[in-house]
């Protein structure tokens, strides 16, 4: 204890040390107050949206009800979905910039709404947003190497190296508590900017725990792989230059390799040839007889089997009908679609096993729920929605049922999910043994320290 | 002028024995070669499958059969956004971007399917091209092995008797600047010959080519004198590492990660839920198109049947269905370009406010120049949204046109109950394959370098500002050699 003390005075001393731990603190303030603004504006952004909605829907409903035809309204209502961030997006935004949070849907053809983009800047979002995720990510293994990379080799340096050992008596001890001040300063400058945010934020007790353990092991394998370079070679600017060239390799050049590997073995034109294919599925149906499109329809749709047939070159239910045969016709490349931004999702995470950087960037995100992953859940729930519009019309549709002022209000809201975000155990897991594994390689060094 | 080129020639000599700063500079050449081999292959597909979507979506317009021109409206048409010839070299924002855009009668659609929402979170991390390598990772490189090229030999004690034996500062300084930049070198030849390789191959304009390869050779010369001088003024090549690493760490990781959230909060962008409900709303102000006493409407009803001297729209030589749709598109359309102006102008005053942080970082005056080159900037995108909107408008008006000349007001009033008037209401086929394809133009080669040429101005204020350092540092040597 008395050594801890001792090292934690002489840390206060460090004018340097002191002044890189305060810039880490300022920078994560800096990313948590960045990501809570954003998010503030993005709730914002979806509370506005409800009163404007309810007043679109009333122009539409004011003219509709006049002669209550249901397929007007099934045709030009569109229907509000959105996707709060959750209680942890602060600290990372991750996708949200660049896919929308915000949807209208209507009851026609879902597969030619659903990829639907918002109105970003691509400019702003092509450094990537400067959040808590960055922070943690980026920067503090700079900072981890700025408090650590001299640890033994400036004291050797300054010529004090054996004095030091000999005067401390236990010289492991020693460094334990000398890596220990430097650790807990560099969790401390990390952890209180982003609990304060998770207090802000209302973070789920169990996810701020998950955060801190990210942290943890963030900085751990960053301190562990310093002692070991401390070990291996010999000059404080040798030492410096080893870690930076690691991380340049751990944080930017092997993600970077790692996203062009992948994107390159799972390709995905499935997104852009679905779209071509199901324009052309929904328009052709005004170019076969009608009761080839009510067939497929009715494949799917047994309980209007028994309607009656479509006659007249026009019909709602047909016209309804035939979009729905349309998202029917792609489905399976929408599943491919689907499955492509997972495997694409997964083969990134395997990355993350052996990447640490890679690791916590997708750990935090999962948490977060801002990850590709995230984006799908959204998508299924709109999905999801989107059925449950059909099933509202489609009734109004084909039993030509009027569909009056009172009947604008029975359409089904959607409701968004609470916070998601999920543990994701195989990073974490990933993450300490690779820590693991760098703290052994360095203790066995430390044991046999060359003079 | 041979002392100078002896001492690079001697500073080449020792980096080319320190195994440590060779396997530096030939790893990141390798990277650089490799980021132009995958940048390139990848834009090549990119480029190959919008193409060929393009093409595919082509055929399939002009394929359709015999239909009501306003059903043709209704299926629509896709522009495929084409890829850059210089994206290999600086993909900018080309992945942040949608690629594809659905056009139809009444609506503006978004571009989708762009690379960054179908990617996984690595996308985040950077993407590898030359444009990466020259920006980010040369530059630290650089610091690695020049942090010490006189801190080093102060250290040592060789300054001295270098200064001892004649050599001033300046020459010192100009020596070891050469070297290193001899380095840097080594690491930009793949990117300059991948540029060199475009410009033969066809896509990339020459001044472009030569804009970009200027650009970065001012940027790395401005690295490589910082360099130079910061090891000059520190006393010990630790505190001149731990200063570059610390400005690298600043320009070119914090300020261009901070500009965004700045400009952001200066101006923010509508979303497109409230841009749509914003337009449907002003839509019903200027003329309900739904509602049989309209004002609007009505006056255009007026203003039709003078024009053609009736009294009723049945004595119309034209189907007045059609007239009405052409109103009624450039209505929306109106509302659509001045929304989508104000949209793209509050994006380009943000660019703006992050171009201003270039007084902070070089990174980002280099980055503008890049992208700017590339045509992968904010501005290529616009040009391609405007040019899809345009060719929108113009391809609708000409199918409504269709239905008021080709198609008889009464078959397209009974069309929906009648079953003859319906399959009358059908016109040629032949009518799609005369329609214009979607071409969308490059922006002109001055437009290209007047956008370019303030981050040029900014990158070489940059270069003069670490030279004058440099020989502040260069003075004091000397100095303290008498």
């Amino acid at each position: 204890m008395n050594d801890v003390l001792r090292e934690a005075r002489l840390f206060l001393r460090l004018r340097a040390a002191l002044a890189a731990v305060l810039g880490l603190f300022l920078l994560a303030a800096a990313g948590t107050a960045a990501g809570l603004v954003e998010v503030a504006r993005q709730n914002d952004a979806i509370r506005r949206i409800a009163p404007q909605q309810a007043a679109d829907v009333q122009a539409i409903s004011d003219w509709v009800s006049r002669d209550k035809d249901a397929g007007n309204a099934a045709y030009y209502t569109f229907h509000a979905t959105w996707d709060p961030p959750s209680d942890l997006a602060f600290a990372a935004l991750g996708l949200r910039d660049v896919a929308p949070y915000l949807l209208r849907v209507r009851a026609l053809g879902l597969e030619a709404q659903l990829y639907e983009g918002d109105i970003g800047n691509p400019e702003a979002s092509l450094p990537g947003r400067f959040d808590y995720a960055f922070v943690l990510v980026y920067l503090t293994p700079l900072f981890a190497i700025l408090l650590f990379h001299d640890l033994l080799s400036g004291e050797r340096e300054a010529g004090r190296l054996q004095s030091l050992e000999a005067a401390a008596g236990d010289a492991r001890r020693l460094w334990a508590a000398r890596v220990g001040v430097r650790v807990t300063a560099l969790l401390l400058a990390l952890a209180l900017p982003f609990l304060a945010g998770a207090i802000i934020a209302g973070t789920a007790g169990w996810k701020a725990a998950a955060v801190l353990l990210l942290i943890l092991g963030y900085i751990g394998f960053w301190t562990a792989l310093c002692l070991v370079v401390a070990r291996m070679t010999r000059s404080s600017v040798a030492n410096a230059m080893t870690l930076a060239a690691t991380w340049l390799v751990l944080t930017v050049i092997a993600p970077a390799v790692g996203h062009v590997a992948i994107n390159t073995a799972v390709p995905l034109r499935q997104g852009m040839e679905l779209s071509l294919h199901q324009r052309t599925a929904v328009h052709k149906a005004w170019d076969i007889p009608k009761a080839e499109t009510m067939q497929a329809f009715f494949a799917t749709h047994p309980e209007w089997a028994a309607t009656a047939p479509v006659i007249q070159p026009f019909h709602w239910k047909w016209y309804f009908a035939f979009h729905q045969v349309g998202d029917q016709s792609v489905a399976g490349m929408s599943r491919d679609y689907r499955a492509g931004i997972l495997k694409r999702a997964a083969w990134s995470e395997r990355l993350g096993y052996g990447l640490p950087g890679v690791a916590v960037q997708l750990a935090l995100h999962r948490l977060a729920d801002t990850d590709p992953a995230a984006q799908i859940a959204y998508q299924d729930r709109i999905r999801a929605f989107h059925a449950d519009l059909r099933r509202f019309y489609y009734p109004y549709l084909f039993n030509e049922t009027p569909f009056g002022a009172a009947d604008f209000d029975k359409a089904p809201a959607f409701r968004a999910k609470g916070d998601g975000g999920t543990l994701p155990a195989a990073l974490f897991a990933g993450l300490l043994i690779v820590t693991l594994g760098t703290a052994v390689i360095g203790m066995q060094r430390s044991r046999r320290p060359r003079r | 002028m041979s002392g100078v080129l002896t001492i690079a020639r001697n500073e080449l000599r020792h980096l080319a024995r320190s195994r440590v700063a060779l396997t530096g500079i030939l790893l990141v050449a390798l990277l650089s070669l490799t980021a132009a081999l995958t940048s390139s292959a990848y834009q090549a597909e990119q480029a190959g499958l919008r193409e060929r979507l393009q093409h595919t979506a082509n055929e399939e317009f002009e394929s359709q059969p015999d239909r009501h021109p306003h059903r043709v409206v209704h299926a629509g048409h896709f522009a495929v956004r084409p890829a850059s010839g210089l994206a290999a070299m600086d993909p900018g924002v080309e992945a942040f971007t949608g690629n594809m855009i659905f056009l139809e009668g009444h609506r503006q659609n978004s571009a989708n399917f762009g690379d960054a929402r179908q990617s996984s979170l690595l996308v985040r991390f950077g993407q590898l091209a030359p444009a990466l390598v020259l920006q980010v990772v040369a530059p630290l490189l650089l610091v690695f092995i020049g942090a010490g090229v006189i801190a080093g030999e102060r250290e040592r004690g060789t300054l001295r008797q270098a200064l001892l034996a004649g050599a001033s500062g300046p020459r010192l300084l100009v020596g070891k600047a050469m070297a290193l930049g001899g380095a840097a070198l080594i690491i930009a030849a793949p990117a300059a010959a991948l540029l060199l390789w475009l410009s033969l191959s066809g896509p990339a304009r020459g001044s472009a080519v030569l804009l970009s390869a200027g650009g970065y050779a001012v940027y790395l010369a401005f690295w490589v004198v910082l360099i130079v001088a910061v090891s000059a003024l520190a006393g010990r090549s630790r505190s001149a590492l731990i200063a570059l690493v610390a400005i690298w760490s600043f320009g070119v990781l914090l300020v261009p990660r901070m500009a965004p959230e700045a400009a952001i909060a200066i101006d923010p962008l509508p979303t497109r839920v409230e841009t749509d409900i914003a337009i449907q709303r002003d839509l019903r102000g200027l003329g309900d198109s739904h509602n049989p006493d309209d004002p609007y409407f009505a006056a255009f009803k007026r203003k039709t049947l003078a024009k053609y001297g009736v009294t009723k729209v049945e004595d119309l030589p034209l189907n007045y269905r059609g007239l009405l749709g052409m109103e009624g598109e450039k209505l929306t359309s109106s509302l659509f370009d001045r929304y989508a102006d104000s949209a793209f102008g509050a994006m380009a005053r943000q660019s703006t406010t992050m171009d201003a942080l270039s007084a902070l970082s070089p990174t980002i005056a280099i980055r503008r120049l890049s992208m700017t080159a590339a045509e992968t900037d904010l501005a290529g995108y616009r040009r391609f949204m405007e040019q899809a909107e345009a060719y929108r408008y113009d391809l609708i008006q000409r199918l409504n046109l269709l239905q008021a000349t080709a198609v008889t007001a009464a078959d397209d009033a009974a069309k929906s109950s009648d079953a003859a008037a319906e399959a009358r209401s059908r016109i040629s086929a032949e009518n799609w394959r005369k329609m214009p394809e979607f071409r969308p133009s490059r922006p002109t080669e001055s437009a290209v370098l007047a956008r370019a040429a303030p981050s040029f101005v900014v990158l070489a204020t940059w270069l003069a500002a670490a030279a004058l350092l440099a020989g502040f540092a260069a003075h004091r040597i000397s100095r303290s050699a008498t």
